[in-house]
């Protein structure tokens, strides 16, 4: 068993809600959430979002409008939906359950 | 000067140099792969190429530059990350193991000429010296395994970049792949630069030393092998080229080349499509399918030694092209050429000969040149007579005259079946027949062939002198004789046929009537036997 790869599913496992999170707090383009992503070292390389986004969005969570740029092609602006707000807060509450239930099982003695 | 290649991102062109878009392709490709099989993949591709093009622009206009250069390639894939970083993380499965098409490519890695042999052997994923084997084999037994390289050579691409040469061994083109194939090449480098470097020390190393300048020295014999024939080859090439064009080139009074068209069938070709359109056909044709083994002659020669010929890849296509033409040109030709031999018609002209004892004679003639037509004098002499007695009812002797030319219809057949000049001499009793007959220049060879035979009375004797062996044919006579047999001998037409007058005779016994006489004999004698018993 590779450490590696325990750690990548770990990283992968709260992908999805770290996303949610970053649009909660106001809306994004996928280079910004991959900025802020990268910063917390959650993913290294951009291709892994991609595919990501696109799924959640299809599943009604995110929705995006289109916004012209200065540099390049026009860019996907991302933001939650009421859908995703609400999958967003019950995921929250679940990540905080959870964070609490491994922090005492980890420390207790 | 660098090729670029100009590519469209999300509505933005982009200009990318040769190599950096071999990669990005190979890359983007791959990406594809993965993803086009996902749900909403083709979103996700735009998405993706999208950002791509953000990442250019912005290098570019960061650096000022126009094309996208390899490092800007290799930014995005770092970036970006490898194909396999593109699968849904959520739904992580194996990534599918898709056959990856072979590629025929030459393989520039591995060449002792233009890696034509290795690149087929990584095609087939044999060893290439089964390959290089076969190679010789045929080039030496029949000479196809020449042009058939050729051919490869300038057929098949060169394996230019990574991407290229995984492809030739049929290994997925993934960045893994590509970045193993860079280490393998660069511990290549490193291999050969020790073997440079070190003197041999070992035993071992002294044998492999040796072996490898042996195996050298044996692949260079073979190129200069290699060369002289292909020098033979170009030789006659122009030769025939030369040929082709026959005439007499004379340069200041001075005979430069003489070539005399019939040695080349030049001749015999003007006879046959006369010099119309269809000579012209025949001539440009064959001149045509004769570059392109010329051009690839040249290129082979000069990569031989070691020279690179900068338009090989046009000459090649050049070469193809002009073939190809060319091959076309003899068929219409040729094609043009059969059509004046639909229709066959024959012509019949008697001459009387008078006198009841004949000799017969022929004209040898000297400066034949064992080809059935030849043109001789603004004439087309025929050399196809063949000879004949028959026995006739009238009271005088007569030869007759059959000629039979073709023609595109049955009134040009006749036509030219009329137009032919056949020589015959009587002086005394001798009549002198000729070997040949002359048809007109312009009546061009038709298949005109001559039947004489001369018809006798019962009772008129003929002397066949020796001098008729080439024309005599097949004549039916008494004591069955072979053609060759029955010269130097006087005949005389009887009723049953032609009877030898002078012939020596010969009794021949079959084994049944030997063996009849023998029991005949045998009865004989026992009845004899009897006879005496019963005395």
């Amino acid at each position: 068993m590779k450490i590696e790869n325990t750690k990548a599913q770990m990283r992968k496992g709260v992908l999805e809600y770290c996303i949610l999170g970053i649009l909660s707090n106001g809306d994004a383009y996928a280079s910004d959430i991959i900025e802020h992503l990268k910063k917390a070292e959650l993913i290294v390389v951009e291709g892994t979002l991609y595919p990501l986004l696109t799924r959640l969005k299809n599943a009604g969570l995110l929705e995006y409008r289109w916004e012209e740029s200065t540099s390049g092609p026009p860019r996907k602006y991302y933001s939650l939906s009421t859908e995703g707000k609400a999958f967003q807060k019950e995921l929250k509450s679940t990540w905080d359950a959870l964070q609490k239930a491994v922090e005492h099982i980890t420390t207790s003695k | 000067m660098n090729k670029t290649i100009n590519i469209n991102l999300s509505g933005i062109i982009y200009h990318l140099d040769e190599g950096a878009y071999e990669n990005f392709n190979a890359y983007i490709n791959a990406i594809k792969d993965r993803l086009s099989h996902e749900e909403g993949g083709a979103e996700i591709i735009a998405d993706i190429e999208s950002r791509i093009a953000e990442i250019f622009s912005m290098r570019l206009s960061e650096g000022k530059r126009q094309v996208v250069t390899q490092e800007d390639v290799d930014f995005i894939i770092s970036t970006l990350g490898r194909p396999e970083d593109f699968a849904d993380t959520a739904e992580e499965t194996d990534p599918p193991q898709t056959e990856t098409k072979r590629r025929f490519f030459r393989n520039p890695d591995e060449t002792v000429i233009g890696g034509v042999c290795s690149g087929i052997a990584a095609y087939f994923n044999i060893d290439v010296v089964w390959i290089r084997v076969l190679f010789l084999v045929l080039l030496f037994f029949t000479g196809i395994g020449f042009i058939t390289y050729i051919i490869l050579w300038a057929a098949i691409p060169e394996a230019k970049t990574t991407a290229q040469k995984l492809q030739m061994r049929g290994e997925p083109v993934n960045l893994g792949n590509i970045e193993k194939k860079f280490k393998e090449f660069e511990a290549q480098g490193k291999a050969f630069g020790k073997k440079f470097k070190n003197t041999p020390r070992g035993f071992f190393d002294f044998i492999t030393n040796t072996i490898g300048a042996i195996l050298g020295f044996i692949l260079k014999f073979f190129g200069v092998v290699l060369a002289i024939i292909g020098s033979v080859i170009a030789f006659t090439l122009i030769v025939a080229l030369i040929g082709v064009f026959g005439s007499t080139w004379n340069l200041g009074g001075f005979d430069f080349i003489d070539i005399n068209g019939y040695i080349y069938g030049m001749d015999g070709a003007q006879a046959l499509f006369g010099s119309g359109w269809r000579l012209m056909a025949l001539r440009v044709g064959t001149l045509l399918t004769l570059l392109m083994p010329l051009f690839a002659l040249v290129v082979f020669l000069a990569k031989l030694f070691g020279k690179s010929v900068s338009n090989a890849r046009l000459l090649s296509f050049a070469g193809i092209a002009s073939f190809i033409i060319g091959l076309i040109l003899i068929f219409i030709s040729a094609g043009s050429l059969a059509t004046d031999f639909k229709e066959r018609a024959t012509e019949v002209e008697k001459l009387p000969i008078p006198g009841n004892s004949l000799v017969l004679e022929a004209d040898i003639l000297e400066e034949s040149t064992g080809f059935l037509f030849d043109i001789d004098d603004d004439q087309l002499r025929v050399e196809n007579v063949r000879f004949n007695i028959e026995r006739t009812n009238d009271s005088t002797a007569h030869l007759e005259l059959r000629h039979s030319a073709s023609g595109r219809n049955h009134a040009e057949a006749r036509q030219r079946a009329q137009r032919f000049d056949f020589k015959t001499e009587q002086s005394g009793e001798t009549l002198r027949l000729s070997e040949y007959f002359s048809v007109p220049e312009d009546a061009l060879y038709r298949g005109q062939d001559l039947k004489v035979t001369l018809r006798l009375p019962v009772g008129t004797t003929v002397f066949l002198d020796p001098s008729l062996e080439n024309i005599i044919y097949d004549l039916e006579n008494v004591q069955n004789l072979w053609d060759g047999d029955m010269l130097g001998h006087t005949w005389i037409m009887t009723d049953r046929g032609l009877d030898c007058a002078d012939c020596p005779i010969i009794e021949y016994y079959s084994a049944e009537d030997l063996e009849e006489n023998i029991e005949q004999k045998l009865e004989e004698l026992e009845l004899e036997l009897k006879r005496l018993k019963d005395r």
